[in-house]
Formats: structure tokens, C-alpha cells, sequence
């Protein structure tokens, strides 16, 4: 078996990364912002306490997952999905897909992703790349984090296509089998928009949204007393920085890729105020950067008293004004 | 965020950014990580600290190898149990010490898996080596 030949391209997001450049594959021009913007993919939600994550954390984007089905929803495109209980059968399967040159998404465990290095190495079964080739024992991956294709011995996707736990990924694939001839973008924008303002302003769970920026910042501050250490809280607080900017969010949690959606939509959509907007969130997006230039700081100085901790969910409590503000706005622009 | 301040010089990790270009549009750049730029020491360090707090807990008989690994990777109890098809009632007499001496090969094993390492490590306590700053540097 030998490599398709696959156009591969770095992107922000493991997930919106993943589904453009399949449907760029595919033969359909949409960029990642796109997709993120139609599949409603800004988002926020904090987990003071959950079974899978041993300390508060925070997402900034939708549920893994819900980005392929809202484009596929929205734009009328159709994706051949597959699990799989049994882990021979599964890996059968994505080889008889490759041999039929069918690059193919697949989920995966990050942590056993071995072409990633040591640091960046963590626990996450949500993590989506195409794989593009098999050469032996070999698989050859387009993983949109990395600058170039790369090589994965067998036995780590296995390990990493049925890793167990949390949203495991049951050896998940898929990859587009259809594309309408004409995609009309302005109800799929629409619909994109008001679902996204929805979520963040009106879903009636308290952590979700902008409930959920307001309750970060009011938690954060009783960090200090779950860790276990100094160090270990100066490891959580610096994560803020990772999970705003480093683990595939275009820099400040999303925030500029969505106005770079906008943008794009405003054109699309011949609507000037889209245009004001993306600007406006493009500076609240600077605010995020803020938080996270912050608690990396902080962090690294193990400056992490009650008067900095306080400094920081003010900033937090601060982005949560903004973005109600903002997704206000943008609800009666659309 | 403007296209000269989102470069960031960090070969080993590059990701993907979208800032305000000179012309006044938004798209995407290339860039390196600035957390890794800056604060990969820190990290390495923290790690090193970690894991000899961990051994030292180990050499008290405070806990075993499983809670070693379960801390030193992040997991929770409840995780670990999903991962290894463990019981969680078991996974967790596991951490002890006294539980840990008697688990069978088939469990070690499963253990060593979710772990991603060798069960001979399991026992030994050896994570593997994590790369230092200097080799990051040299990567």
C-alpha cells in the first residue's frame, strides 16, 4: 500500500482542520473559518468537577464531534461514518479504505500519538487526524498540528483508535461522501450564527456560555485549595495558557478564528455590521490573550496569591461582559 | 491581533494563528508555540519534581506504581477504571501498595497499556525519559 495523494494542510483545530481539508479533498474551496463558523463551533463551558478531569477546566469550543454534523446538517453534505467494538475489524477496515485511495478521519487518543512530542503528550480522546497512507507497519498521517505529514507506527493508532475512558473514540472514522454541486452559504451562515449565540446566552445549564465564564471566574479563586502543591496549581493556571492558545484554538480561545468567520461572512452575506463585529471580537479576543500571557506569567513566578488569583478572575469576569455585549449584538445583526 | 505580533520563534512546536493582516483582513499564519518558546523549562522541571515527590512515595509505601502513573499522566480514578476495564472498587485498592503486590499479569497488563508502557516499567517505576530543555533546543 502506498500514500494518496493528499494536499496536506496545517490548521488551527484538530477537528474544523480535519473536516476542510477532507472537503478540500473533496474538491469543495471552504476555509477552516468557515467551517467553524457554520458548525456553530465557539463555545465555552467550565468543569469545576467532572469524573474525567482530575482537576477544573475550562473548553472553547462545542462537543468533539458536533462540527462534522453541523456542516453536514448545514451544507447538505453528506460524511460515511464507522465505529467499531472490535479493534482487528476496525483497523481492517481503514486499510481497505486507503487501498480504494480513500484518505480517511479518524479519532484518537492524543496521548499515543507518537510523532507528538513528550510535553505535549496528555490523556485526550478527541482528537481528530486524516490518515493518508500505510507503508509497511506504517501509517502515514496528515495531523493538522503538524507542519508536515508524519509517520505512525501500528500499534500506537491502534492504541490510540480504541483507547477507553471518557468519549472514547470506538475506533471512529469517516470521511465525505457527498457534496452538493451548489452550496448557497447565506442559511448555513444564519443558522451557523444564531445557534452559536444561542449557546452562549441562552442554554439553561449554568456552566455553559457566558454562565460559564462568570462561574471560571468566580471558581478560579478557589483553586489555590484543590491542588495539591505550589507547583501543581502553577501547572493548572498555566494550562489556562495552553487551552487558550497552544491546543488548536488559532490563539485566544477561538476568538480569532470566529472573527475571521465573520469577516468572511459579512462579505458573503453583504452585511456591513458583521464586519463591525468581527473587529469587536477581535479585540475581546485580545483580552483572552491578556488571561493567558497572565496566568502563564504568574504561573512560571509562582505568584499565586489570593490578590493575583482575584486580579485574574477579574479579567476572566471581565471577557464573560464583553462576550454578552457581543453575542447580544450579534443575535440582532443576523 | 496584529500579523507582526503573533511570530513567535519555536521551531519545535508550530501552530496554526489568525491575526489582522496590513491590509486589514484576518487569516491564518504560521507560528511557533509561545508557552513552549517560553516556559518548556519550567515545565521540565515541574515533571522532574513531580516524579521524585512520587518516588518518594513509593519508597514510603504510601502508594503504589498504579497511583504513580495515574497522577504522573493526569488520570482519574474513574478514567483509569474506563481505560483498563477495571472495576473502579479494585482500580482503587490498586494505588495501595499491599493490593498492588498481587495483581495479576493480566491486569498488569492492562495497566501497562493505558500507561504505554512496559509492564517491567509498570513495576519499576520508570516513566521513560522525557526529553530535556537541551534536546528540545537541539530537536
Amino acid at each position: 500500500m502506498s500514500t494518496i495523494q493528499f494536499n496536506h494542510k496545517m490548521g488551527a483545530h484538530c477537528e474544523s482542520g480535519t473536516v476542510t481539508s477532507l472537503l478540500n479533498h473533496t474538491g469543495l474551496e471552504i476555509t477552516e473559518p468557515m467551517v467553524f463558523g457554520i458548525a456553530s463551533g465557539i463555545f465555552f463551558g467550565y468543569f469545576h468537577k467532572h469524573k474525567a478531569f482530575a482537576f477544573p477546566t475550562f473548553i472553547v469550543r462545542n462537543r468533539p464531534g458536533e462540527m462534522r454534523k453541523n456542516i453536514q446538517k448545514r451544507l447538505g453534505i453528506k460524511f460515511k461514518t464507522f465505529s467499531y467494538r472490535d479493534s482487528t475489524v476496525g483497523m481492517q477496515a481503514l486499510d481497505v479504505l486507503l487501498e480504494k485511495n480513500i484518505p480517511v478521519a479518524s479519532q484518537v487518543d492524543f496521548f499515543y500519538m507518537d510523532y507528538v512530542p513528550s510535553w505535549e503528550q496528555v490523556h485526550i480522546n478527541v482528537h481528530f487526524m486524516i490518515v493518508m497512507g500505510k507503508e509497511g507497519s506504517t501509517y502515514i498521517i496528515s495531523d493538522s498540528y503538524f507542519p508536515k505529514p508524519v509517520e505512525l507506527k501500528e500499534e500506537s493508532l491502534l492504541r490510540g483508535r480504541f483507547a477507553g475512558g471518557n468519549m472514547s473514540p470506538k475506533g471512529f472514522l469517516y470521511y465525505p461522501e457527498h457534496i452538493p454541486e451548489n452550496i448557497d452559504y447565506i442559511k448555513p451562515i444564519v443558522k451557523g450564527i444564531k445557534k452559536a449565540c444561542f449557546n452562549m446566552l441562552n442554554l439553561p445549564v449554568p456552566f455553559i456560555g457566558i454562565k460559564g465564564i462568570r462561574l471560571f471566574a468566580r471558581k478560579i479563586v478557589d483553586w489555590p485549595s484543590l491542588a495539591r502543591d505550589t507547583e501543581h496549581l502553577s501547572h493548572e493556571v498555566m494550562k489556562i495558557n495552553i487551552l487558550l492558545e497552544d491546543q488548536g484554538t488559532g490563539g485566544a480561545g477561538f476568538r480569532y478564528m470566529y472573527a475571521t468567520f465573520l469577516q468572511q461572512a459579512s462579505d458573503i452575506l453583504n452585511n456591513p455590521d458583521l464586519k463591525d463585529l468581527s473587529e469587536e471580537l477581535m479585540s475581546i479576543g485580545d483580552g483572552w490573550r491578556e488571561i493567558s500571557l497572565f496566568a502563564a506569567r504568574i504561573g512560571k513566578n509562582r505568584d499565586l496569591g489570593p490578590d493575583k488569583m482575584k486580579q485574574l478572575s477579574n479579567m476572566i469576569r471581565d471577557r464573560a461582559d464583553m462576550e454578552e455585549k457581543f453575542f447580544k449584538q450579534l443575535r440582532k445583526s443576523i | 491581533m496584529k500579523e507582526k505580533e503573533g511570530y513567535v520563534d519555536c521551531p519545535e512546536q508550530q501552530v496554526i494563528i489568525y491575526v489582522e493582516k496590513e491590509n486589514g483582513t484576518y487569516g491564518p499564519i504560521q507560528t511557533g508555540s509561545y508557552i513552549t518558546k517560553n516556559y518548556i523549562d519550567d515545565y521540565f522541571l515541574k515533571r522532574k519534581n513531580l516524579e521524585a515527590s512520587l518516588q518518594e512515595q513509593v519508597k514510603r509505601d504510601e502508594i503504589s506504581p498504579v497511583k504513580f502513573f495515574m497522577v504522573f499522566e493526569d488520570l482519574t480514578l474513574s478514567e483509569l477504571s474506563a481505560r483498563t476495564k477495571i472495576p473502579t472498587r479494585k482500580v482503587r485498592k490498586h494505588l495501595l501498595p499491599v493490593h498492588f503486590n498481587k495483581i495479576s499479569d493480566d491486569l498488569l497488563n492492562r495497566y501497562a497499556i493505558v500507561f504505554n508502557i512496559s509492564v517491567d516499567q509498570l513495576i519499576n517505576i520508570n516513566p521513560g525519559p522525557e526529553l530535556t530543555n537541551a534536546e528540545v533546543d537541539n530537536k
